[in-house]
């Protein structure tokens, strides 16, 4: 970044202000510096400007450098696109321009349905909010108005209605500029003009989410929030989305204790203004009909409702030493983790608490040396072995950010060409299995020629890549192979193995894993050899181990003792099930991939009896050993040290 | 003063589409004078003969020419602009069609001053016999060093591509049409001061040179005579300089391509077509359909230079001259032009995508005997919201005629949306109507 | 004297009054038999009303709930499909609810409504035993379709 000193200004006249402003910089967002504001529809500024709507028209004109006379322009410009230079002069407000605004809206309006009512942007919608302030009161057209498909849905999340669309390309301008995909297009000219996908095929893109929330109408809607509340009917709260480790900033907007729609909340550091659709569109579990609500104790063959202190004494019972274990899932509160720990390891004596299912998952070699913000600074990206779109699909904007802006280059090599390839410079797809060998060819470990043939790829092309890649920023996960990761940290540039589990990263904070593994402990259980197992949030069956080893380690286990917010299908095993709170229901702390702890407030009350695991592991410990318990996940966070 | 043939010397003859042809008329002088000289030398020669485009904007050309980087760091592209669509204009068809070796010559020499690697000329779809002539042109040129590697044994290689569009208006205007040249949506890009001059990164990023196939077409006399023998051409004019090819249509015993220099009267270059054919003159648009009409009075006055039209408020355009007799219904004249800029509005801005199609919306009620008081006023007040408001030109393109249309002949609109018919009842108007 | 001046003259006097006003209409109505008809602008009871084709005006927009100064209205939507149809075009309300003992009937949710579908009605007779009743659903508020209306 360019220091403060380096930034060169130029003198503009603002209303008759002068003030300077960083050369090149675009009128529209010059004159927010005087608190003024331009109505925009088509500048975002995140995209590039098109000037494509007009709205944002100003009277502009030149100062004379010599003897200081102003000289306007007779036509308005559009201030989205216009940078600033010396001498520039600005009118933001005049009986012109109040006449061109009027005009513009008009324009819109006149093919707009209006039917506001029905609408899901209604109460939020910049047309509505730039009709009120600068449109006309009523409208002079009184011909047909252009009809065209309503409600049609673009893919399984996302409504198109081209009558509303106003042709701002936003939604455009996202897929090629942001996500990359390009998935959306014009077709037609003139009048006809309207966005629409390639041959009306899905809209596939795995950010199609975020068209939604920059469409300045309500031609682009959410499916899942089709109908469901009005602006006004909603309570919004800030939250952080916990279905990946990207640690997005969200909207939580809730209405009678219910979830019904995430929107992106800015965060410069993480998310910027984005969202990927697996985190806007996944938040259906805290709905879900198989909420778990009371607590459960196995009767004979019949799970039957009981209640905590039944539970509880069964608990104690049970767990005693080393030959007991707990796994916890990747994605619950560090309060959580922090009290699992001394709970267990402190009270109960046992060792073997862990959340790993994957060998690879080595507490060590989860280096992280970038935050997600400084990728897009990195002159040169090495994406190893991961999906990015798939497992971090924010580090995955910002590395296309990067290249798209300051063109990073980005060389990736994994098990099968992806979305990062599309722009990648080198593409190296290895066969699975030999990312240890080609992490080697990267170190000089073994030869191009050797690691080409094993791993089937051309000699010229690992040669290339190899070339290219040196002082690489590397991009991995924690899941990568062990051994591959630690040849890549021993490079010489930076080295980010981002963990994926949503806080998989303050679980290695919290976490001491000087016992058994998780896999460990389900293998032990197979055997017999563990008395009691208590799973905190995780299906053992969609961890991606082979269900029968999965159902031998629950059959063999003397007791199993299941804390979820769900009935999974792990619950069916169990011997005491707990009810547990979703993150929106507690409050709690996560930790990204990056490292970055943001905390979560209890925003919609629980479902039934459910409670914060830490504060059954706090109830839990004072039973063992009487003393004053926390009461707040704030105090939790304080006493430990990894969080300080 | 009488039709004065500079470019469309050798049109009439056949021979000349041949090299040989064209070589004996003359030709490819002025490219062998120009490789002789210095860059900036041809620039100079340009500026002097006060060469202005021919497209219909009128901006000087030399200015362009002269903007391209001297320290060359990138390549430099040189566009020909032979997407002629504008509703009245066929001169650049004739030009590419019967003396495809003068475009070639003329974009060589361009290509020479300002140091380009690769010419292309945009052709209009629809233009396959054009397309078809300049490909045979090329190719003999090709096979005579003409173009290429070395033309004429000295340093200088240049290519030339033909690049026929899918028939868009839109794609005439110079930024659309490097849009659509690179393969992109036919778009209007943002121009200065919103974005770089072409010259500076106009197509693929790259410093570019964009003119029409006219302006192409005068260089090579340019060269060959010298710069300021050409602005001796049309010196009684305030700022206009050399010839201009006007295509006459409309109601007129002679309609064609007519050369004329500049400050020749209007009136002169309607009796060179040959008087206006079946009644009394009405109405003259003397620039192509999107500039201003003008009535016979002003006719009568009007001398043919860049500024000089400004005093009967039209514009000279791209030459477009068409002349309607007494039996022209001007509303239905105005309603068909409406129709075709609403239909060649790219779409992009606001302004032209809803302002056109409201403009044909309204004369389609009027015409339909549907019209309602105040109709005029509204026609002009939507109008004026597209004016200066749009994107691109097309904008004002769409704007002006009905501006024009209603302030000169208000009582035929009156008419019209009080009576719901056509004034002109004549036998003949009758005759033309479908 | 004074028994005459002051017991039988006033006792004569108010008896005067009396017999003046016998002539005089009734203002007291025998509620619950009969009943005062009501100013026509009167707002009492809410009524969600219909189309004369017997579908719903309501298009389940909120509108009302967000003008309601008490908050008393809630409105949950859904989509009219072909099957179901239950308003012209997209949107029908699906639950619609109007807690009375928290409506103050300003009359605003009559304002707001962009189809004309909730109105303040003449009804006055609100008064129940239980408070549960007092929550007034889409169903009770809806009025009959015209056919059945008839019956």
């Amino acid at each position: 970044m360019a220091a403060a000193t380096d930034i060169q200004t130029v003198n503009i006249i603002v209303n008759g202000i002068e003030l300077a402003v960083p050369k090149g910089e675009l009128v529209v967002e010059a004159v927010k510096r005087l608190g003024l504001e331009i109505p925009i529809f088509c500048y975002h500024p995140r995209l590039k400007p098109v000037g494509m709507c007009r709205m944002c028209l100003v009277e502009t004109g030149m100062k004379n450098p010599q003897d200081g006379t102003i000289r306007m322009m007779p036509k308005p410009a559009a201030a989205c696109t216009l940078p600033v230079s010396e001498g520039l002069v600005i009118n933001t407000e005049s009986d012109a321009l109040k006449k061109d605004r009027k005009g513009v809206l008009e324009f819109l309006l006149i093919n707009h349905p209006l039917d506001c009512p029905i609408c899901d942007r209604g109460g939020e919608c910049p047309l509505q909010n730039n009709t009120l302030f600068y449109g006309p009161a009523t409208s002079r057209f009184i011909e047909q108005k252009r009809h065209n498909v309503k409600a049609y849905p673009l893919s399984d999340y996302v409504t198109l209605d081209l009558e509303r669309c106003i042709q701002c390309a936003r939604c455009i301008r996202f897929t090629e500029e942001i996500s990359g995909d390009s998935q959306l297009a014009f077709r037609f000219r003139g009048n006809k003009t309207h966005p629409i996908t390639f041959n009306e095929t899905k809209f596939t893109s795995k950010f199609s989410g975020n068209v939604i929330e920059i469409c300045p109408v309500g031609a682009l809607t959410n499916r899942k929030y089709r109908f469901r509340a009005r602006p006004w009917d909603l309570q919004t709260s800030e939250a952080v989305c916990l279905n990946c480790s990207n640690g997005c900033n969200i909207w939580f907007d809730h209405r009678a204790g219910k979830v019904v729609r995430i929107n992106a909340r800015t965060n410069e550091a993480i998310n910027e203004e984005w969202t990927c659709d697996k985190g806007k569109f996944g938040h259906d579990y805290y709905n879900d009909e198989k909420r778990l609500e009371t607590p459960f104790a196995r009767t004979g063959d019949e799970l039957q409702k009981a209640d905590y202190a039944t539970v509880y004494a069964k608990l104690l019972e049970a767990f005693h030493g080393d030959n007991t274990g707990m796994i916890l899932g990747d994605s619950l509160s560090n309060e959580t983790y922090i009290t699992a720990q001394n709970f267990f390891t402190g009270q109960l004596g046992s060792h073997n608490i862990d959340y790993r299912f994957s060998a690879n998952q080595a507490k060590g070699a989860s280096t992280v040396d970038n935050s997600i913000a400084s990728l897009e600074l990195a002159k040169t990206t090495l994406v190893f072995g991961t999906h990015l779109a798939d497992d971090l699909p924010i580090v995955f904007l910002r590395v296309r950010k990067g290249w798209f802006n300051q063109g990073t280059q980005v060389i990736l090599a994994t098990d099968r060409s992806d979305e990062v390839s599309e722009f990648a410079a080198h593409t190296l797809v290895y066969k699975p299995g030999t990312e240890a060998t080609i992490a080697k060819a990267f170190a000089g470990q073994v030869s191009v020629a050797d690691a080409a043939a094993k791993c089937g790829i051309s000699e010229p092309e690992l040669q290339a890549a190899i070339t290219a890649a040196a002082g690489a920023t590397v991009i991995t996960t924690t899941s990568l192979n062990h051994e591959a990761a630690e040849v890549l940290k021993a490079l010489d540039g930076n080295f980010n193995a981002y963990p994926t589990g949503a806080n998989e990263r303050g679980a290695q904070l919290a976490l001491a894993c000087d016992g058994l593994s998780a896999l460990e402990q389900l293998k032990k259980a197979a055997n017999g050899e563990l008395s009691a197992l208590w799973v905190v949030g995780v299906d053992l069956f969609s961890v991606g181990l082979p269900r029968e080893e999965v159902i031998r380690a629950l059959e063999n286990v003397d007791f199993l003792a299941v804390q979820d917010s769900r009935r999974t299908e792990t619950f069916y095993y169990a011997s005491v099930a707990l009810p547990m709170t979703l993150p929106a229901e507690q409050d709690g702390s996560y930790t990204n991939c990056e490292g970055t702890t943001q905390q979560m407030k209890a925003i919609i009350p629980p479902v039934g009896q459910a409670k914060p695991a830490w504060r059954v592991f706090e109830e839990l410990s004072i039973r063992v050993n009487p003393r004053m318990p926390f009461s707040q996940a704030s105090e939790i966070l304080a006493s430990a040290p990894a969080f300080a | 003063m009488a039709e004065y043939k500079l470019l469309l010397k050798h049109s009439d003859d056949p021979a000349t589409q041949t090299l040989a042809g064209y070589k004996k008329a003359g030709g490819y002088s002025g490219l062998a004078k120009a490789l002789k000289m210095e860059r900036q030398a041809v620039i100079d020669e340009v500026k002097t003969s006060g060469l202005r485009g021919r497209g219909g904007a009128g901006f000087p050309s030399w200015i362009k020419w002269n903007g391209l980087p001297k320290e060359k760091v990138k390549p430099h592209y040189v566009l020909c602009n032979a997407d002629e669509g504008e509703p009245g204009t066929f001169k650049d068809k004739m030009l590419m069609e019967t003396a495809p070796f003068q475009l070639i010559e003329g974009m060589t020499i361009a290509g020479f001053a300002v140091q380009g690697d690769v010419g292309y000329i945009y052709i209009r779809g629809e233009f396959i016999d054009a397309a078809k002539a300049l490909r045979k042109a090329i190719d003999e040129a090709y096979a005579n060093n003409l173009l290429g590697k070395n033309i004429l044994g000295t340093d200088f290689s240049y290519d030339l591509h033909i690049h026929l569009g899918a028939g868009s208006y839109e794609c005439g205007e110079e930024s659309a049409l490097m849009s659509s040249l690179m393969g992109e949506r036919g778009m209007p890009r943002l121009k200065f001061p919103h974005a770089p001059l072409p010259t500076v990164s106009g197509v693929w990023e790259r410093p570019t040179l964009i003119n029409n196939v006219e302006s192409y077409s005068c260089v090579p006399h340019i060269i060959d005579k010298g710069g300021e023998w050409y602005a001796t051409l049309g010196a009684s004019t305030k700022n206009s300089r050399g010839t201009k090819i006007f295509s006459v249509s409309g109601h007129v015993n002679k309609p064609g391509n007519y050369e004329i220099e500049f400050g020749t009267p209007l009136k002169e270059l309607l009796e060179m077509a040959g008087g206006v054919k079946g009644g009394k003159l009405k109405a003259c648009i003397p620039g192509g359909s999107s500039m201003p009409v003008i009535k016979p009075d002003a006719v009568d006055v009007a001398i043919i230079g860049y500024e000089e039209m400004g005093e009967v408020k039209s514009m000279v355009g791209s030459g477009g001259c068409m002349f309607f007799n007494e039996h022209t219904d001007i509303v239905m004249l105005a309603w068909r032009t409406a129709h075709f800029y609403a239909n060649e509005s790219c779409g992009k801005c606001t302004p032209c995508r809803e302002g056109t199609r409201w403009m044909v919306q309204i004369m389609d009620r009027i015409v339909a005997g549907n019209g309602q008081k105040g109709d005029m006023e509204l026609l002009t007040e939507v109008a004026n919201n597209v004016e200066g408001r749009s994107f691109c030109a097309l904008g004002d393109a769409a704007a002006w005629p009905i501006k024009a249309f209603i302030r000169q002949f208000p009582e035929e609109f009156e008419y019209w949306i009080e009576h719901g018919k056509s004034p002109v009842t004549s036998k003949e108007a009758l005759a033309l109507v479908p | 004297m004074a028994i005459l001046d002051k017991i039988v003259k006033p006792m004569i006097a108010g008896l005067g009054i009396t017999s003046k006003r016998l002539g005089h209409s009734r203002p007291t109505v025998m509620y619950p038999e009969d009943k005062r008809e009501q100013f026509p602008r009167t707002r009492w009871r809410h009524v969600l009303t219909r189309h004369d084709d017997g579908l719903e005006k309501c298009i389940g927009c909120s509108l009302c709930a967000g003008a309601c100064p008490a908050r008393c209205i809630y409105v949950d939507a859904g989509e009219n499909t072909e099957e179901n149809r239950l308003s012209p075009g997209e949107r029908h309300a699906v639950r619609y609810e109007i807690n009375m003992l928290r409506c103050i009937f300003c009359g605003y949710c009559q304002d707001a409504c962009p189809t004309g579908a909730i109105v303040l009605r003449k009804d006055f007779e609100l008064a129940n035993y239980d408070r549960e009743e007092f929550i007034f659903t889409k169903e009770m508020l809806l009025e009959p379709a015209l056919s059945e209306r008839s019956k």
